[in-house]
């Protein structure tokens, strides 16, 4: 029984705190930095337009680029992946008076909805339970939202750099001056190519980290600043499909239960959703909390079998598979959140700061929400006359008053009770919901993922074998993820490679995009752990389970369409 | 439809796949070509023989190098002279380069990454691979001149029986911010022997050769059929084999006449890198390997016995 956390990766969040390097003329100067072109930096990003644009004198001032915004994706929404079902409530604020949500590119009002209960054959239908309705929610593709976002930004005045990873924070005299660009074009051994181009510093007068799940800068801030919250944060991993179907479909589903295994000692906890995308498209998901502890536990798998299950097949006959993606989802709530969420000349957001709603299956609007907030405490630190640490700190005042803080609130303690199992979990929920949270359950502490223990019960037995069509191995899903990565660059993964076999054996399941395999034994027991690196999906499970991502050469990864 | 095809050579030989796309042009109803460079005159019998009625040909100093610019004011210069309402192009990083530039300067369309062409009613339509190469999307162009980037070993040199070609020369004003950029020094990768994307026979192995000593198999099999070796993605991971061997989504694209896998699974990566081949003949011991699915000839057993002897007959009829 080996805890993935007794293993840790050679990584030093250190290594990835750096003074600018570059000679001072060549430094790229802007005046707000965002990393991330997720829903967080793009309503930073349009809100500072919006303000920039009734300020000339301050946008005059912050010179040729006053807000730059990173990518590491082949171009915004390349690695935005969501159910996604939205509130729409910080849309509309962000876009302000006139604005209508039809002007958006999305699948329309959420046209009613369904949650089942699933055994292997049968499926109960149940009313559903009071986190989950969704009535005036909207249904979107993140992907598709971020790359019309991403337009509304540049029209803003916005610079967008694609294909550009944040791999240092700019650390000088004690204040985040900016970030550090990724090296491009190196090889396996970290040797120059003939295409090497070498990153850049880019400063800036704020900088606003975005970068949605297992942010890198995020975390290697989080630890520079002692900004970790009262309880370590934790993970779910989401596997989803996007599926060309036959007949449409009338509502939103959720499923509870099969194949997920209820007994407390497992700790499955989790669901599916399966959305209607107008009336030729669904996606379907699975979502399960990453304190697992059978090391055979594969969330792609399993989602494979879930659409084997006669009521789910029906949705599915007669269509096709046209994309695939993963990634994690925090969940470890408001007592999860950072004990601040600004350090001097830095601001957090959205899903890297982990402002999640678990129950309620939310966080899109809540990253909107902080994304517009972080852009008016920077606008208000560019200001003349302003103290920079006050202006910034005004944000965590901010999130404190807005609806993120009041929703996280209601449901804190929501996450760590499902430590106890799906069924206690499943009553202590709905009772948080309905009392908007004046039910105390008495506060469980979370512990992080990797330390749960592994439990092998040869949990992979149940997996259909892939038949190409309903379902599929890892290997032809990471292609219908768009991932054409380049093999020949640097492993962007930092773990332990000589391991105890269940714990190789974890890796290897857990990962969805097939990048760990179980390799040779040696004489001391471990194995060998072999990596694919350019398989990547950049998911972010393997952080949360006992490794470390950093990014890869910007441009890497899956080119997401539709998820 | 007056038609023209940039020709792209190196040394004294045509790039097969520019010449490819000029015998498709070609068979849809005539096309010239352009070379720039050292030595264009002397190559436009062999254009001809691909199907070129006239080639334009420059051998100013301008244009010994292999830089994008210059090239463009050729083109440029051609397609107003020929008045030409097609340009097509075959997919090499010199020729995007100058497909971009030509697109740019002539304010045209550039159809990028196409696998076919064809006429429907008299309009030229593209075929662009699209959603991970699973559907083809016809494209158009709104206005002329036309310009359409072709991927590798979108079709085959097959020489179309034309004549001598008409040889006209040409000498464009060169615009000064074409002849800014100097050519400091010129390197390629090693590779063993024969380049596989011009391969018309390749050996490529897998895994499942079990180690990298076997890959001597995927060798002496590929010197008795006069053909290259190639990798797939794992066992250049594993560095059995060097990168510039892989085939596949992020390797090379091929399309040899005879393609052997030995102890290859047929991963769809690997798939996409080689499904345009001729015959594909897969030797694989799990008979419920992807490969068996798309290949011509498939045989279930173990290539270390079987490879030799195939080796032994091979040479033996040679």
């Amino acid at each position: 029984m080996s805890r993935p956390s007794n293993f840790p990766p050679p990584f030093n969040a250190a290594d990835f705190v750096a003074p600018p390097t570059d000679p001072a003329d060549e430094r790229i100067e802007v005046g707000v930095l965002i990393v991330g072109a997720g829903p967080a930096g793009l309503a930073c990003a349009i809100r500072l337009g919006q303000l920039l644009e009734g300020d000339p004198e301050t946008a005059e001032r912050l010179g040729e680029v006053p807000v730059a915004l990173l990518e590491k994706g082949k171009q915004p929404g390349s690695h935005l992946l969501s159910g996604a079902v939205v509130n729409p409530r910080a849309l509309r604020r962000l876009f302000g008076e006139g604005f209508r949500m039809e002007e958006l590119p999305s699948y329309g009002e959420v046209p009613g909805e369904a949650v089942y209960v699933l055994t292997k054959r049968a499926a109960l239908r149940i009313p559903p339970p009071p986190p989950m309705r969704n009535h005036g929610n909207w249904i979107f593709s993140l992907s598709q939202l971020g790359r019309y976002l991403a337009e509304k930004a540049e029209e803003g005045g916005t610079m967008i750099l694609p294909e550009t990873a944040a791999q240092k924070l700019l650390v000088d005299h004690g204040r985040v001056v900016g970030v550090r660009t990724g090296d491009k074009g190196r090889g396996r051994e970290g040797q120059e190519l003939p295409n090497f181009e070498p990153g850049s510093d880019l400063v800036a007068k704020v900088t606003v980290l975005a970068e949605g799940t297992q942010g890198h800068l995020t975390g290697v801030a989080l630890d520079r600043f002692g900004l970790r919250g009262d309880e370590p944060q934790v993970w779910e991993l989401g596997v989803k499909e996007v599926w060309k179907v036959a007949k449409p479909l009338k509502t939103i589903v959720h499923t509870m239960g099969w194949p997920l295994r209820a007994g407390a000692r497992y700790r499955e906890f989790g669901g599916s959703f399966i959305y209607p995308l107008g009336d030729d498209m669904v996606t379907i998901g699975l979502v399960v909390g990453l304190d697992y502890r059978d090391s055979e536990l594969s969330v792609h798998d399993l989602l494979q079998e879930l659409k084997t299950h006669p009521k789910i097949r029906k949705i599915l006959e007669g269509g096709e598979r046209v994309e695939w993606g993963a990634k994690t989802i925090p969940s470890g709530g408001f007592h999860s959140l950072p004990s601040r969420l600004h350090a001097p000349g830095l601001l957090l957001c959205g899903d890297g700061a982990g402002m999640v709603n678990i129950p309620r299956l939310k966080g899109v609007h809540y990253a909107i929400e902080s994304g517009r907030l972080a852009a008016e405490a920077a606008f208000r630190a560019l200001q003349r006359g302003e103290t920079p640490a006050s202006a910034l700190s005004s944000y965590d005042e901010a999130v404190r008053e807005s609806f993120i803080w009041k929703d996280l609130r209601e449901v804190r303690d929501m996450r760590q009770v499902f430590q106890r199992g799906v069924v206690v979990g499943g009553a202590f929920a709905s009772a948080m919901t309905v009392s908007k949270g004046r039910i105390e359950v008495g506060k469980k502490r979370a512990e992080p993922d990797a330390d749960a223990p592994l439990l092998t019960t040869n949990r992979a037995a149940s997996y259909p074998a892939p038949d190409g069509k309903l379902t599929f191995d890892k290997l032809s899903s990471v292609f219908a993820s768009g991932n054409k990565t380049r093999d020949d660059q640097p492993n962007h993964i930092r773990i332990e490679r000589k391991v105890p076999a269940d714990v190789a054996r974890m890796w290897a399941a857990m990962c969805p995009a097939h990048v760990y395999e179980v390799g040779a034994e040696s004489d001391d027991g471990t194995v060998t752990v072999e990596v694919a690196p350019s398989n990547c999906v950049q998911c972010g499970a393997i952080t949360a389970k006992g490794g470390r991502l950093t990014p890869p050469e910007g441009g890497s990864g899956p080119e997401y369409t539709s998820t | 439809m007056p038609t023209l095809v940039f020709l792209e050579h190196h040394g004294d030989a045509l790039q097969k796949g520019s010449l490819g796309v000029l015998a498709k042009a070609a068979s849809l109803g005539g096309a010239d070509a352009v070379i720039a460079g050292e030595g264009a005159k002397s190559l436009a019998a062999q254009a001809g023989r691909y199907g070129a009625a006239k080639v334009w040909a420059c051998e100013d100093s301008e244009v010994a190098q292999p830089l994008p610019q210059p090239r463009v004011d050729v083109i440029a210069q051609v397609v107003s002279d020929g008045g030409y309402d097609t340009v097509l192009f075959a997919n090499s990083v010199l020729a995007a380069d100058v497909a971009a530039g030509l697109a740019a300067r002539l304010d045209a369309g550039l159809n990028w990454d196409l696998a076919d062409i064809e006429l429907q009613g008299g309009e030229l339509i593209g075929k662009r691979p699209a959603l991970q190469d699973s559907v083809y999307v016809d494209v158009g162009w709104t206005s002329t001149p036309r310009l359409a980037l072709f991927r590798a070993g979108s079709f085959d040199a097959t020489e179309t029986g034309g004549g001598e070609p008409e040889v006209v020369d040409v000498s464009p004003a060169y615009a000064a911010h074409s002849t800014t950029l100097k050519l400091v020094a010129q390197d390629s990768a090693e590779s063993g022997g024969v380049n596989i994307e011009d391969a018309d026979v390749i050996v490529a192995g897998g895994r499942g050769l079990g180690a990298p000593e076997s890959f001597t198999l995927a060798e002496e099999l590929a010197q008795a059929l006069g053909g290259a070796v190639g990798a797939t993605r794992a066992v250049v991971d594993a560095g059995w084999y060097p990168y510039s061997a892989q085939i596949g989504q992020t390797g090379k694209t091929v399309s040899p006449k005879l393609y052997v896998a030995l102890g290859i699974s047929g991963a769809i990566q690997h798939k996409v890198g080689m499904q345009s081949s001729g015959t594909i003949v897969a030797i694989n011991k799990d008979a419920n390997a992807p490969i068996f699915d798309f290949s011509d000839l498939g045989v279930v057993g173990d290539v270390h016995e079987i490879v030799p002897k195939l080796v032994e007959l091979i040479r033996l009829r040679g």
